[in-house]
């Protein structure tokens, strides 16, 4: 019973990755598509970490002992002013992680 | 042309060593998730081999935790299918973003990199547009977080109950600087402006009322708020470069 879990579960999650990278697959992107998908990663990305930074106990923390919420204002900043991914992941974290301990 | 052939291979692993970089802070963070997969995978009943199995071949960290859950409570698998299905139908949105990057290649390249494609890897591919997409630099990225992911599940499997309390650390924080760094020099236009500030608003409100598919709503309301904004103001079609 687990293993047949663990294969459905498998199929159903590579589908839902694979499915609209097969050519074959007729669909075609207009313009509308096209636009409307350019807001995925931006959208889905900050959906993914808002949460995160804003509830990090699962409670609304809106003050500047979220350790949370104001690295993440750094990263904000850094990310802004150095356009540098690594930089600012590697320096925010490191602020964070001065600031939870 | 032997130098020409190594001179390639060269730039291959250059590209793949630089993605393994790339994705190691967000590697870092999947590892508490990764030891409770398979710290919780013996709780809910299933022997250490299931358990990495289900990391092996699944390689999905939210369906896998709250399965587990499902599973210790003894539920349907109907009901296991339909939560999965539920919580893994984001990634329709990922493939149908990166179909212009990846849909071109070979299927053997599409198979490893579809089967890679979790919210990392999307989060650092699909945040480039398609001329900027490299496969072996995909291929590194995709790597480094499934043998991360792996390699947490059995130190959780072999730790069982000792696994120590990771969540204290925090270390889903770099999850957070991560998506930051690459979603803020992407936000050009005020459109795109709008689609982060109602992805954001709605995603904490979902979280606040405990809403199961708040990821999927909040993505959805964002990606709407910036294409209806973009209609609004008359912004031209996204060129390329600000489809970030």
């Amino acid at each position: 019973m687990i293993w047949l879990t663990i294969i459905l579960m498998t199929a159903v999650v590579f589908v839902s990755r694979y499915l609209f990278l097969e050519p074959r697959l007729p669909l075609r992107l207009g313009p509308r598509t096209t636009r409307f998908l350019s807001y995925s990663a931006p959208a889905i990305l900050t959906a993914i970490t808002a949460p995160i930074v804003f509830m990090p106990d699962g409670d609304l923390a809106l003050e500047f002992s979220n350790p949370y919420l104001i690295s993440a204002a750094l990263a904000v900043a850094l990310a802004y002013l150095t356009r540098h991914v690594l930089f600012t992941t590697v320096v925010s974290m490191g602020v964070f992680f001065v600031m939870h301990v | 042309m032997s130098s020409q052939v190594l001179e390639q291979q060269d730039y291959r692993l250059r590209a793949f060593m630089v993605g393994l970089r790339a994705a190691l802070p967000l590697t870092l963070a999947i590892v508490p998730w990764g030891l409770l997969a398979g710290s919780f995978a013996l709780e809910a009943g299933l022997s250490g081999i299931e358990g990495q199995a289900m990391s092996v071949f699944v390689f999905a960290g939210a369906v896998q935790l709250v399965v587990l859950g499902m599973i210790g409570t003894n539920a349907g698998l109907s009901a296991i299918l339909i939560t999965t299905f539920l919580i893994t139908s984001r990634h329709f949105l990922y493939g149908m973003s990166m179909r212009s990057h990846m849909s071109h290649l070979p299927l053997h390249w599409r198979l490893a990199l579809g089967f890679l494609l979790t919210d990392e890897l999307f989060a650092l591919t699909g945040t480039k547009p398609p001329e900027q997409f490299n496969r072996w630099h995909a291929l590194g990225i995709g790597l480094c977080l499934y043998m991360g992911w792996n390699l947490a599940t059995a130190a959780g499997i072999i730790a069982g109950q000792q696994i120590p309390n990771m969540e204290a650390l925090g270390l889903e924080f770099a999850v957070a600087a991560t998506f930051i760094a690459l979603v803020v020099p992407g936000v050009r236009k005020v459109s795109t402006l709008c689609a982060v500030i109602t992805a954001l608003l709605t995603s904490v409100a979902c979280e606040l009322y405990q809403v199961e598919t708040g990821l999927l709503i909040a993505s959805l309301l964002g990606m709407t708020a910036g294409t209806a904004s973009s209609y609004l103001l008359g912004e031209p079609l996204a060129s390329q470069e600000d489809a970030a």
